[in-house]
């Protein structure tokens, strides 16, 4: 859905994204993760045709954003942190404004979608009598009104209070759901990309740490947590059996390629070792995340534009 | 599409306030000229005597239409070029200050399709603007002067007289043009703001220009220069009401107005074009 090739993006002598390449399948939630300047907004005004890239190729939908903005953003809705509206307009006004910028929109279509943000009833007041979370809901009617197959969510739970973060999520499931939309995420709030992505890229000023599947970014693969009698003995034992290749803190064991848990707990209580807790060590996309920034931090300085 | 977009762009332009500044200033301003021309003796004996000199009964010239087109040469100069300039320098410049730019162009428009119709409601603004100053010119003067023909001293040359009807003709012909001479300056202030600047910047940029231009224009050392000069060519409203009216003068200057706006616009649309636009 959406295709970035070899992407830079300088602002003067600094280098805003670095060689940055990455896929949005069809159908994902994608979360774009990153500290403040990472680069997350500037890919995603690159995938919007609003900065031009210094290099590469974006496409959106199979069409160059560069070459063919307009066939490209078709069906793309977006919403940007804190949305801004025409305050002194009413809300009704402001979808009939921006709709037409894609498109002739009937006024069936307009009501169908501020009844499923939830607006009906205040769509005729001004947006200046709104609270934070009806501007956002307004912002998800404005994206939604030309029927999107791709949606781009620039941190849009920015500013909203813990029950707007709630909602705002059961509205993205639901749109994921219900409409089958792919749907790019940034967003600073791990927990919240935890619990909606399927797959991850984490950018660190401007270039591409990680690019995968949530499950690979949380799962420690290979390291399983053992509660046992005699943790030595149950060590040398399943080494013998080339069921392990190695045991970490005195708690967790590295399995051997092929291996699973069920063999472990077998092969241990065969032996009379009882097993109190066994369980795959599995990683919050917090500590992931800041881990990968540590070793970021420590390796690369700023890039500056590359000297052709 | 394209006029659906209009309209859009016409509800936000008159959706805000700040849009109305300009027809309410002028109301002001001619409510204020026309109480002193009403209760000041000084300009109606300097005409009165001016008339005399050259034959023609004061009665008969000292009409609503005289004290109009007289209202009008101030306001056509200082308050015409100021307000339509804040309109042409919030028209791009205040989308991308308050981030509503960056909504628009989440949508498959193009650049110079979204300029193109905020030019046309600028353009359309500055008509109506120059219009309403014609007719609430007219109505106030109306007020307290009879109707009759038109006199009009044009500082620096020859005063022109015109019979009632003629003269209403020509008074309304002369807002034709001076809404060309609005849409230019607002055209001029539009193209600054397509650049990165704020609204503020492409408005004072556009003023700085228009005085700067109308300052060597009147600099009589730069005499010989003077048809070079955007602010000669934006005197094309002051040929209407001379005598005899110089036709050729007039499509001459007509002409390069359109050149002017037909530049701007480029160049505006070109700045906007490369633009990288962010939050």
């Amino acid at each position: 859905m959406i295709a970035l090739d070899n992407i830079d993006k300088a602002f003067g002598r600094r280098l805003a994204v670095s060689n940055l390449s990455l896929q949005v399948p069809r159908g994902e939630i994608y979360g774009l993760l990153g500290h403040n300047g990472a680069g997350k907004s500037t890919a995603i005004g690159m995938m919007l045709g609003q900065v031009w890239p210094s290099r590469g190729t974006v496409r959106v939908g199979g069409f160059d954003v560069t070459t063919q903005r307009t066939r490209a953003l078709q069906k793309v809705g977006a919403i940007f942190e804190t949305p801004v509206f025409y305050d002194y307009l009413s809300g009704w006004r402001n979808l009939e404004i921006l709709s037409h910028y894609t498109g002739p929109v009937s006024d069936t279509r307009l009501k169908e979608v501020v009844e499923w943000v939830g607006l009906t009833g205040r769509e005729q007041s001004k947006v200046r009598t709104y609270s934070h979370g009806m501007r956002t809901r307004l912002a998800l009617a404005q994206a939604l009104l030309p029927a999107p197959e791709l949606l781009i969510l620039d941190e849009p739970s920015d500013g909203l209070d813990p029950e707007g973060i709630h909602e705002m999520r059961h509205t993205i499931l639901r749109l994921h759901r219900e409409l089958g939309l792919t749907i790019l995420l940034s967003s600073h709030l791990l927990n919240e990309v935890e619990q909606l992505c399927t797959r991850i890229c984490v950018l660190h000023q401007g270039e591409k740490v990680f690019e995968g599947s949530l499950a690979e970014a949380t799962q420690t693969r290979h390291y399983v947590r053992l509660k046992t009698g005699d943790f030595p003995a149950a060590v040398r034992l399943l080494e013998e059996n080339r069921l392990i290749t190695g045991s970490r803190d005195g708690k967790y064991v590295i399995l051997a390629e092929g291996a699973d848990t069920d063999q472990i707990v077998k092969a241990l209580v065969a032996a009379g070792h009882p097993v109190f807790e066994i369980a795959r060590e599995e990683r919050t996309l917090e500590s992931f995340y800041l881990n990968l920034m540590q070793s970021q931090s420590t390796k690369t300085p700023p890039p500056l534009l590359r000297a052709n | 599409m394209f006029l659906y977009q209009l309209r859009n762009e016409l509800w936000k332009l008159f959706g805000k306030k700040r849009t109305y500044i300009g027809f309410v200033m002028f109301l002001l301003a001619q409510a204020l000229i026309l109480l002193l021309f009403h209760f000041s003796a000084g300009p109606t004996r300097q005409m009165t005597r001016l008339l005399e000199m050259n034959g023609f009964d004061p009665k008969d010239y000292i009409s609503c239409l005289t004290v109009a087109a007289f209202m009008l040469f101030p306001i056509a100069y200082l308050l015409l070029p100021l307000f339509v300039s804040l309109v042409g320098g919030d028209l791009v410049a205040k989308e991308a200050e308050d981030g509503t730019l960056r909504m628009i162009l989440s949508r498959p428009v193009t650049r110079v399709r979204l300029l193109a119709v905020k030019w046309v409601a600028g353009a359309i603004f500055a008509f109506f603007l120059s219009l309403a100053l014609g007719i609430t010119g007219l109505a106030l003067s109306a007020c307290l002067f009879p109707w009759g023909h038109l006199f009009v001293a044009n500082p620096g040359e020859p005063f022109a007289i015109f019979d009632a009807s003629t003269g209403c003709r020509y008074f309304f012909a002369a807002h034709l043009m001076l809404a060309i001479k609005a849409i230019t300056i607002m055209g001029l202030a539009f193209m600054f703001s397509c650049f990165n600047v704020k609204p503020a910047t492409a408005t004072i940029l556009a003023i700085s220009l228009i005085f700067v231009s109308s300052i060597l224009q009147n600099i009589p050392y730069f005499s010989d220069f003077t048809p070079w000069f955007l602010t000669y060519h934006l005197d094309v409203w002051r040929l209407v009401l001379a005598q005899p009216i110089s036709w050729w003068k007039v499509g001459q200057s007509l002409s390069l107005l359109v050149g002017f706006n037909l530049s701007f616009f480029v160049i505006g649309s070109t700045a906007f074009y490369v633009r990288d636009i962010k939050s």
